[in-house]
């Protein structure tokens, strides 16, 4: 018996560290651990509940909009705030765009390494790679000349000894099972993937004034809608959102959506592992008649039990009695108690770390070993993200979603429970984004629509003034970041924020044990998991990384510990 | 949005404000936005840095970086690099570090690699969570920017 360390695990923003006990070449148990502070709520306290969307955006330079979203909507929520039709539009969009971007950097550029053995394709034939690539797709660019060019490009940059980004990778690993040739298809979209992602986000600065992180506004969306005027959201402006949302449904159709079902076809036996938990939470997202209408939401919001797709219960995110918090296994300390649970807004964010001080081999497992506190629905723990919005709005009966899923289990020949894995978590995320690229094109043609009905409103202003507020107030502003369920709650009182607490959805997936001893999504997937190779876990890798984990805003900001931790470090 | 005329000089500030001394490149590039600066130079908050910042860098001929490092210098100590791989960078907070050099390593396989200086300024951990610099810091800003500032005039 063995116990494996992975830290940090994430490729992108934040600390995550996994330590699995492997037994007979299979993971017995898992902890997951935050390994970073946040402190956001105490930054949040006394100030202008206006401004707050601009402090929890910084949270992280990934997914910078969908903590702009949330907080705008909880504070629209406590002061009875509802937004004009083309601010609703417009925030859709820039959803849209979002998630095709996050989705698509997450497929190719930290995902798919897991699979794509990047050595591997520099002995790669670019002749039968663009065979290969002919045969899967209509994309245009697939020259035997063009991949051959690639693959010289890569080996002089694996040549220089600087393997940068390719460095964490366990090339020549026996888990990897794709011919060289898939291999350099891969690395190729790799590359056009970088170059087509900066192009996406472009909708951002349109509607939001800049990038990174893009400009929002309670009330509504800050830009102004005149279709002749040069500084406002003209119809140049729009034929270039139009332009922009045509490449995202092509690149996503012909690159992304082949690439996934070439590279699942060869990995199918990942279809039986990392399932993990059986309930799934969606708060819903994408409102067509407004943010109070959460039936006319394109992702559904609900929760699913024990699998039982034929039953959907009600979410409510200010019922004190559904989501709450406890910290039985977090570094932090609640006035009542270790055992109590907190609904977010009477949350306390007192901490309180009793970890092992550096360097340590293993973390205290029967006591607390994480920054991320652990949220519980109704007392289940619930895996959120693309596989949870999926299974959500299958189970509530939105055909779009069904003939996706239909059309890609048929493809690869696998059954329907097939989605309940690692693997279904990855494909989970490939249908969605085609969806979301659809629905851009359908929130793009009802915006043109509503500004030639002479609708050109796009803020509403009737709540701005502070001295039109109650003297106290509370709200809850959900949301779906491309990685799960997002939640922010917030009490004003005299016009001020007197508590702001978020529950991001990798506090959901990466949280510890709660207080009766039931693991988290993460530590879940593991359990059950081969692991060929104890010095070269790529399999909890693949796992954890099909949750997409990025949780700089689940455990912001720094390493406690104040060590260099730059390096997957496997004892 | 930007005009459409490409940037010359693009002055980048790495870093979370929300993080007390980490957010110092921001900071700097904020104080620089407000003086009067040679034609085609910009100056970009970058926030914690990654794949956004693709089209902005590969728009500028030249980068300037400014950004916070943890190399046990003392406080507010300003290092000018000329860094050509990612590994050549020094120790960056943790928390954004890998987002900005996946990124300029990417442009090498892209097949544009930057033309990038970077000045890193000697900053210690931990930091508290707070919007503001530490005083002594602070004290540190006006001399990087003019440091930077000269640098792109001369340019």
């Amino acid at each position: 018996m063995a116990r494996i360390v992975v830290d940090p695990i994430t490729r992108i923003e934040g600390h995550l560290r996994i330590e699995a006990v492997v037994e007979n070449g299979k993971i017995s148990e898992a902890y997951s651990s935050g390994t970073m502070i946040r402190g956001f709520e105490k930054i949040l306290k006394g100030r202008d509940p206006r401004d707050a969307w601009a402090f929890t955006e910084r949270a992280c330079g990934v997914c910078t909009t969908v903590h702009a979203l949330a907080s705008v909507r909880t504070v629209e929520d406590a002061l009875k705030i509802s937004v004009p039709k083309n601010a609703e539009l417009i925030r859709n969009l820039m959803f849209c765009a979002q998630y095709c971007q996050d989705h698509v950097v997450h497929f190719y550029h930290l995902h798919a390494l897991d699979w794509v053995d990047v050595v591997s394709a520099l002995s790669a034939d670019p002749k039968e790679t663009s065979r290969i690539a002919r045969s899967i797709s209509k994309w245009p660019k697939t020259s035997p000349g063009y991949f051959s060019d690639i693959q010289q490009r890569v080996k002089t940059f694996v040549e220089s000894g600087q393997l940068g980004i390719f460095a964490n990778g366990y090339w020549g690993h026996s888990a990897y099972k794709l011919p060289a040739e898939i291999n350099l298809l891969a690395v190729a979209h790799y590359l056009e993937a970088l170059e087509w992602q900066k192009e996406i986000v472009k909708i951002h600065a349109i509607f939001g004034g800049k990038n990174p992180h893009p400009n929002y506004l309670v009330g509504g969306v800050p830009c102004s809608i005149n279709l002749e005027e040069v500084n406002a959201i003209n119809s140049e402006r729009l034929n270039h959102v139009l332009k922009l949302i045509k490449d995202a449904m092509a690149f996503v159709e012909q690159v992304y959506i082949p690439d996934l079902m070439a590279i699942a076809g060869y990995y199918k036996d990942w279809a039986a592992v990392g399932g993990g938990l059986e309930n799934y939470l969606s708060y819903g997202d994408l409102p067509t008649q407004g943010y109070n209408q959460p039936d006319s939401f394109k992702f559904p919001r609900g929760a699913i039990l024990n699998r039982n797709l034929n039953e959907v219960h009600d979410v409510n995110g200010k019922d004190s009695e559904e989501i709450k918090e406890y910290i039985a296994h977090s570094w932090y300390k609640y006035a009542g108690g270790d055992k109590t649970g907190l609904h977010p807004w009477d949350g306390e964010t007192e901490f309180n770390h009793t970890g092992p001080k550096p360097p340590y081999d293993f973390l205290d497992i029967d006591g607390k070993y994480s920054w991320i506190k652990t949220p519980r629905w109704r007392g289940n723990p619930m895996e959120v993200g693309p596989l949870a919005r999926l299974l959500v709005g299958y189970a509530s009966g939105s055909d779009e979603v069904k003939d996706v899923i239909h059309e890609a289990i048929h493809a690869l020949q696998v059954p329907v429970t097939a989605l309940f894995s690692t693997l279904g978590r990855t494909a989970a995320r490939g249908l969605e984004t085609r969806l979301v690229a659809r629905w851009m094109k359908g929130f793009y043609d009802d915006l043109l629509a509503n500004i030639k009905n002479g609708d050109t409103r796009t803020f509403n202003d009737e709540r701005w003034e502070p001295d039109t507020w109650p003297k106290t107030a509370e709200g809850v502003g959900l949301t779906e970041a491309p990685r799960g369920a997002l939640a922010h709650w917030i009490r004003i009182k005299d016009k001020v924020i007197d508590n702001y607490q978020l529950v991001v959805p990798s506090t959901w997936n990466a949280s510890p044990k709660d207080h009766n001893g039931k693991r988290s999504a993460y530590e879940e997937s593991l359990v059950g998991t081969p692991v060929a190779n104890e010095d070269a876990p790529i399999e909890i890798l693949r796992t954890v990384h099909s949750f997409d984990p990025c949780i700089a805003c689940a455990v912001h900001l720094y390493d406690p510990d104040g060590k260099n931790i730059h390096q997957i470090t496997v004892r | 949005m930007s005009s459409n005329k490409a940037p010359r000089i693009l002055v980048l500030g790495i870093g979370n404000v929300l993080m007390g001394d980490e957010g110092v490149g921001v900071h700097v590039v904020r104080l620089l936005e407000k003086q009067k600066l040679p034609p085609g130079v910009v100056c970009l908050d970058g926030g914690t840095g990654g794949f956004h910042l693709l089209d902005e860098i590969q728009r500028a001929g030249q980068i300037f970086i400014v950004d916070a490092t943890v190399d046990g210098a003392p406080l507010g100590t300003l290092r000018r690099l000329r860094p050509s791989f990612s590994s050549d960078y020094p120790t960056t907070l943790c928390a954004h570090d890998i987002g900005l050099k996946d990124m300029l390593d990417s442009l090498y396989l892209l097949g544009t690699p930057p033309n990038v200086t970077l000045y890193a300024v000697s900053i210690s951990l931990p930091q508290d969570m707070k919007m503001e610099l530490s005083p002594e810091l602070e004290e540190f800003v006006p001399g990087i920017a003019i440091e930077v500032l000269e640098e792109v005039e001369s340019v």
